[in-house]
């Protein structure tokens, strides 16, 4: 696990591991902390709220806070692949909303068709609620190559065209009930969110299914190096022979599906479908990313570093509802961490160039 | 080929999205074309209606004012006060004859209140209450106070007096949060042996009160009940008590149907209703009042008791009314 910041992952643009003859130890040990921050800020944090309540480091409370991170990380995954291209997903958020709708009205009220309701079963709920969301990234990936808009605005507009759709879905209602009926045959939806196989919740198994997948392919395949290359540097990527446009469609996919399981996972949970879930959750992802060490320029970070920040902003808030702090601060710590992450972050690019600099 | 093929179905999506609106165009129903009819819309700003209690109060102000011969126009400020600020713009630009609204702040509201006055335009405040007199022509809320008294009284019944208990609070700049956790305590804590060992903000929202109560249950396992500042967060505390398997009570605020339905099931244990449908009607029959006679006869600041509902009377409750009452 320590060592995972360090891989960076064939990206072409991480910088070589010099040994700077004469280099001041202490240098060193500073920047394998700083490349591991978010490790060491998880392992801090577990730390201080142990000591402070009882109840923080026993096994059902891992397992809750994990399962609260895992909506988080899987949406996060999905935005780290946009930031590795040099883009940015606003629209997550939204489309998990969307797919939570989406599936929350075909369980709860059915399909219409002429003739009659058409209900399907949880597992093409899941398909359709799934690929609602990749459609929306795949709208998102269109707009920004084909027609040029700036994946900040293209995804910005999103924001507000999925929370709307999903809005008008319901025209601003809940779907209170998600349990399904046997006569529709549509049973079961609360498996994803609430069961658990092992004695771990199943949204957590899918987190870990989802990072596994997603640490292949960044790592494994041309794909993934790929991903790295246009976000390192796109001209560079064209002259190469890559399909740029292709990959930057891809990711929208990825993310908007990743978005859209993250949702119904949410929803699953929480047996009931409302317009307005998973609002400001975007925020939530990006940050998660960046404290894991993505850099928002493109072309450097690891699906595992966003893991890792995921797991840090969840364990933190969930620490202070635990000791009882006050939503106000919760906020404020939130956010100071953040910015710690990117000063750090800093910090840890300008040392590297010393060190590398000292070398030549 | 495969490129042809997404085009084709991203449009498709997007077709697919532009059509789900369809179906309602309700806020275009009045038409500018002609002044006098311009003069007769009835502008209703709301909460998001993704709470039911907010859609009630919609459905009631708007079904009332159509029957009484007025258009309307059906706006949400989803808590928002600059949102709602543009829907007062909007009031204003179309001449309406009078706003009905449920307000997105208690200090927030009142210039633009204030500004619909000055542009001749009566607003009837429902449900909440601003913190200033004579700007709206009448403030129309439910008894929160003597709501969360009920609420109070029947959780610390549940609780047999004894025992831990969590707090779930509404956002802290509607001054109904702040109303009905004082009502609460006020009866609560003449209980030397009911505790309150957590209290937490989940911002009247379903899934941040699941998950803020998950954790709470982490921190206080031998917690005995959950007191919630309304309906939607008491749905949200009663998902995490069921996904731990621990019998937990809960109370709610509001009357929401799918409360009352719990209630019937014998999941969540009571709630305190608003009768949101009502007060939403009596402020469009006052409005109408004012618009015909320049007066309501009737004092600015009115409050309609709340009602507890429990098992006992959770059968005879309907779309925020309880059956003769």
């Amino acid at each position: 696990m320590t060592d995972t910041h360090v891989a960076a992952p064939a990206s072409g643009a991480a910088t070589p591991q010099p040994d700077p003859p004469g280099n001041p130890v202490l240098a060193r040990t500073a920047l394998l902390l700083l490349r591991g921050r978010t490790l060491v800020v998880l392992v801090l944090l577990v730390i201080f709220f142990s000591s402070v309540s009882s109840e923080y480091l026993t096994q059902s409370n891992i397992i809750l806070m994990t399962k609260h991170v895992a909506i988080n990380a899987i949406l996060a995954i999905g935005v780290t692949f946009v930031i590795l291209t040099g883009g940015i997903d606003l629209s997550v958020g939204s489309i998990a909303g969307l797919a939570s709708m989406v599936s929350g009205g075909l369980l709860f009220t059915g399909l219409g068709v002429p003739g009659g309701t058409l209900f399907f079963s949880v597992a093409v709920v899941i398909l359709l609620g799934i690929v609602v969301g990749a459609l929306v990234g795949a709208v998102n990936g269109l707009l920004i190559t084909r027609f040029g808009v700036a994946p900040f605005i293209a995804t910005l507009g999103m924001l507000y065209v999925a929370r709307g759709a999903a809005q008008l879905h319901s025209d601003g209602g809940t779907y209170p009930d998600l349990a399904g009926s046997p006569e529709r045959g549509n049973q079961g939806f609360g498996f994803i969110g609430v069961d658990s196989l092992l004695g771990i919740p199943v949204a957590v198994w899918i987190m870990v299914v989802v990072a596994a997948v997603a640490i292949v392919v960044t790592t494994k395949t041309p794909f993934g190096r790929q991903i790295y290359a246009v976000g390192g540097n796109e001209r560079a990527a064209v002259l190469a022979g890559i399909r740029v446009n292709r990959i930057k469609i891809a990711v929208y996919v990825i993310s908007g599906a990743c978005a859209a399981l993250a949702g119904l996972l949410l929803t699953s949970e929480l047996g009931a479908a409302y317009p307005d879930t998973a609002t400001t959750y975007e925020l939530n992802a990006i940050a998660a990313a960046v404290l894991g060490g993505t850099a928002l320029s493109g072309g450097r970070g690891t699906i595992i570093g966003t893991v890792m920040g995921a797991f840090v902003i969840g364990f933190l808030s969930d620490g202070l509802v635990l000791i009882g702090v006050s939503t106000f601060w919760q906020s404020v710590v939130k956010g100071a961490v953040i910015i710690f992450a990117v000063i750090t972050e800093q910090a840890q690019q300008r040392l590297q160039s010393n060190l590398t600099k000292r070398t030549a | 080929m495969w490129r042809r093929s997404l085009v084709a179905v991203g449009a498709a999506s997007v077709l697919a999205l532009a059509g789900c609106g369809g179906g309602d165009s309700d806020e275009g129903s009045s038409s500018d074309a002609s002044a006098p009819a311009a003069a007769k819309l009835v502008v209703i700003i709301t909460p998001s209606p993704d709470n039911v209690f907010f859609k009630a109060e919609q459905d009631a102000a708007k079904a009332q004012a159509e029957k009484l011969g007025y258009q309307t126009l059906v706006l949400s400020h989803d808590d928002d006060p600059t949102k709602q600020s543009q829907g007062f713009d909007t009031a204003i630009s179309r001449r309406a004859a009078a706003v009905i609204l449920d307000n997105a702040g208690a200090d927030a509201s009142v210039t633009a209140i204030q500004r619909a006055k000055d542009a001749k335009i009566p607003t009837f405040l429902i449900d909440r209450e601003i913190n200033k007199t004579g700007v709206a022509v009448a403030q129309i809320v439910s008894n929160n106070a003597q709501g969360a008294g009920l609420g109070g009284q029947e959780f610390a019944k549940l609780m047999d007096s004894k025992g831990e208990y969590a707090e779930l609070t509404g956002k802290a700049t509607d001054t109904n949060a702040g109303v009905r956790s004082q009502g609460y305590h006020g009866v609560l804590d003449q209980y030397p042996d009911l505790k309150m060992v957590a209290q937490q903000s989940a911002n009247w929202d379903q899934a941040e009160a699941l998950s803020k109560t998950q954790t709470i249950l982490q921190a206080h396992p031998t917690i005995k009940g959950i007191i919630a500042g309304n309906d939607t967060m008491a749905l949200g505390a009663y998902a995490a008590v069921q996904a731990a398997k621990k019998n937990v009570i809960v109370v709610g605020f509001d009357g929401s149907p799918d409360v009352v339905s719990s209630i019937l099931k014998d999941g969540i244990k009571a709630t305190v209703l608003q009768p949101a449908s009502k007060i939403a009607e009596m402020a469009v029959d006052q409005a109408d009042a004012y618009l015909k006679t320049g007066k309501t006869d009737l004092p600015e600041k009115q409050s309609v008791d709340c009602v507890l509902v429990n098992p006992d009377n959770a059968g005879s409750v309907k779309n925020f009314t309880v059956a003769g009452s």
